[in-house]
């Protein structure tokens, strides 16, 4: 699958506790290119938390984060803790990573166009006209033609959502992150994003996708991984797990998930 | 009645006898101390919104002490101090190097009138800034942008959307506020009522027609606000609430 | 030499502090009762009253107090026919015109928190009340009136401190009351900064005080917003 000598993405041993509770006890993940990644696990397990620990969203107590290479400095922080050392290399690459929300996130007081050319315009700095057009193309993409002058409070879920990935995609992403996409959307709006995702991961982007959709880990992504209080429990793909796998928890998890 | 009618008129315009201009002149006035006073509060509040956001509890007492006292001593009682108070600054200062001044009454109003609506304006700036989405602000953090971006393009703008209906309140308030910095002898509208209904015996005409004035500005600046509102909420949710 | 005058000053200004509260309550209640005829006019089915009443307060709450003040007690005097009506007696005194502004004054701010408060009782407690049968006035007795007044509180103390902060007015209209002490104080002293500060913590205890007895009254009267009481002892019931 991966042709790369270097794996796109590179979480090595990553531990946050919030106060007392220690939610991720040491997590590694290789993503090379063109993986698409599932990341399951019961509420609590830790996997959002995770997610948000690769773009710094979160700040991991300890473990390292490579992306493309390149390894986020960390550097101890007064009264305990770590924190990033340079926030123009944390900035730069949150711009190499897309973020897609469980609560879409798109910014209220901009229209969809606006939400979309508003990394590439402002952050990446590339040329006005260059990032309209490349963000109509991305909006038909996803199936929003034709509402670009629209806001998001005028949108349904659904189409929020898609806007939003269209919004990471603006900023060619090398990773895409998504933390649990569809779980905030009424369930017949949930099959339209999971069908733009799908398109995506055939196109060999690099996906790490937090999800519930028990139907997309098997059948779209070709690795899953199971967070389990904080531990990885079970890794491999669709087929090692659904069809193989040696634990208990997953297999109880999956029965758990009516899909 | 004609003849009482006429001399109304009369007194009311632009004539030998009419105190128009002086009306005109003092509207202009309290306009500028009120645009002054918000000036000086909105800068005030801003501060202080920040002080009672921030994690130093030092700031967050710093700042509930300036609330507590602008909002709760009376307007007339700040207005003095600044006046009295400045004045005995001024004139020590001015003694000093040989020069005889006052506090002007515009200065001491306008500070009078700013640190009372920094006040009002801090509890704005505060409410609309928790009233921004957390999510929005990660958003923007997770395509990159740096701090100062992030405030400039996300944070304030919505800060400014969501705080427009207050400040349109404290416009109002500031307004109202203006008329005690007659006490100064600033020729605000008030101090102009006094002083003309004082010149011809006829202070129900002159304090009727200074409300008419006070009523005219707050109905004006309603419509100016509403119709803000209106042009700066169309991207407002739908609902509170609503993802 | 510093003491003496601070002690003079306190005592000066507790002797107006009668002054001051004697304004505050006396405009209040006479605040109050105009406000409940000013929002039951606003509230009701008779048009004009509506529009009467929607303009008293519109330029009540439009205007400067200090405007309202001076055009009482400078303005109604200056008509012949005003000063040789019943009247006079009354209106001649400074004290009473404040009381009298005052009061009309914050008449229109009461009725518009009296308004709100009306609009905020939920529908369906009225239609409940309805569907047992009980009669409007009844009604009006212990389902509305009680849930407006829990839900005007907080803007009410919001009033009251501003009508504390109102009475410092009646300063320019030669009551000596607590602000007028402090600015004559001031200016024969040259100690603006102290007065202000013995003045203003004044002021700010009288507030203090005000919103905590609002409070207490708020506390006693939403038992049903606290923490559940512990459960006693479950009674024998008609099912097991």
């Amino acid at each position: 699958m991966s042709a790369q000598s270097q794996p796109a993405l590179v979480a090595r041993d990553i531990h946050k506790s919030f106060g007392q509770l220690e939610v991720l006890k040491g997590i590694s993940l290789d993503a090379h290119e063109g993986d698409v990644i599932s990341i399951l696990g019961a509420s609590g397990s830790g996997k959002s938390t995770f997610l948000r620990c690769i773009n710094l969203l979160e700040t991991p107590d300890s473990g390292v984060v490579t992306v493309a290479g390149e390894t986020i400095v960390m550097r101890k922080k007064r009264g305990g803790g770590m924190e990033a050392a340079d926030h123009h290399q944390v900035d730069r690459i949150r711009a190499e990573l897309g973020m897609v929300f469980q609560s879409f996130n798109l910014w209220s007081h901009m229209t969809i166009l606006q939400n979309v050319i508003e990394g590439p315009v402002h952050v990446q700095k590339r040329p006005r006209a260059e990032c309209i057009e490349e963000a109509e193309a991305l909006l038909e993409k996803v199936g929003i033609a034709g509402k670009r002058d629209f806001y998001p409070s005028h949108l349904s879920g659904g189409q929020q959502q898609r806007v939003a990935i269209a919004r990471a995609l603006a900023m060619r992403p090398k990773v895409m992150l998504f933390d649990e996409p569809t779980s905030a959307l009424d369930p017949e709006l949930v099959g339209e994003v999971l069908k733009v995702m799908r398109a995506l991961a055939e196109e060999g982007r690099t996906m790490l996708v937090v999800t519930h959709e028990m139907g997309f880990a098997r059948n779209v992504s070709n690795r899953v991984m199971f967070l389990h209080k904080g531990l990885v429990e079970a890794e491999g793909s669709p087929k090692e797990l659904w069809e193989g796998s040696k634990s208990e928890r997953f297999r109880q998890f999956v029965s758990s998930q009516h899909h | 009645m004609t003849t009482d009618l006429a001399s109304l008129i009369e007194l009311l315009g632009f004539s030998d006898k009419g105190w128009g201009l002086q009306f005109a002149y003092a509207t202009l006035m309290t306009l500028a101390v009120t645009v002054a006073a918000l000036l000086i509060g909105a800068v005030l509040g801003a501060l202080v919104a920040w002080a009672k956001l921030s994690k130093s509890t030092a700031a967050n007492i710093a700042g509930d002490a300036y609330v507590t006292v602008f909002r709760g001593v009376p307007e007339l009682l700040i207005i003095y101090l600044f006046y009295f108070g400045g004045s005995t600054v001024v004139t020590g200062i001015g003694s000093l190097i040989g020069l005889d001044i006052g506090m002007p009454g515009f200065l001491a109003g306008a500070l009078g009138v700013g640190f009372i609506c920094g006040a009002y304006q801090s509890e704005v700036y505060r409410g609309a800034f928790l009233a921004v989405s957390r999510g929005e602000i990660e958003a923007s953090k997770a395509i990159g942008m740096h701090q100062f971006m992030r405030f400039r393009r996300i944070i304030a703008p919505q800060v400014l959307r969501f705080a427009l209906p207050g400040l349109g309140n404290v416009w109002q308030l500031s307004l109202k506020d203006s008329a005690l910095v007659s006490v100064t002898g600033l020729s605000e509208i008030m101090r102009q009522s006094e002083v003309s209904g004082g010149s011809t015996g006829r202070f129900f005409l002159f304090y009727i027609f200074g409300g008419v004035l006070y009523l005219i500005l707050t109905s004006f600046s309603n419509q100016v606000f509403n119709r803000a509102e209106a042009h700066f909420g169309k991207s407002l949710r739908r609902s509170v609430g609503s993802a | 030499m510093e003491s003496t005058f601070f002690v003079d000053l306190l005592w000066k200004l507790l002797q107006a502090l009668p002054l001051t509260l004697l304004l505050f309550i006396l405009a209040i209640a006479l605040g109050l009762v105009l406000a409940i005829g000013l929002t039951w006019m606003r509230v009701g089915s008779n048009p004009i009253l509506t529009r009467i009443a929607r303009f008293y307060i519109y330029v009540f709450r439009g205007t400067p107090l200090l405007i309202q003040l001076f055009l009482i007690y400078y303005g109604l005097g200056q008509f012949a026919f005003v000063r040789q009506s019943f009247l006079w007696p009354i209106l001649r005194e400074p004290f009473n015109c404040a009381v009298l502004s005052l009061a009309l004054c914050t008449a229109a701010y009461q009725a518009e928190i009296f308004r709100g408060a009306l609009l905020a009782v939920p529908l369906q407690q009225v239609e409940a009340a309805r569907a047992i049968g009980m009669s409007r006035l009844l009604m009006f007795r212990r389902i509305i009136v009680p849930i407006m007044i829990r839900q005007a509180l907080p803007s009410y103390t919001t009033e009251l401190v501003l009508m504390i902060k109102s009475t410092s007015l009646a300063g320019l209209v030669t009551i000596k009351e607590m602000t007028s002490i402090a600015s004559t104080e001031s200016r024969s002293s040259y100690r603006t900064l102290s007065v202000f500060l013995v003045v203003g913590a004044i002021y700010l205890i009288l507030n203090f005080l005000l919103s905590r007895i609002l409070g207490y009254v708020e506390h006693r009267l939403s038992p049903h917003l606290r923490v559940m009481p512990e459960a006693k002892r479950p009674q024998p019931t008609l099912v097991g």
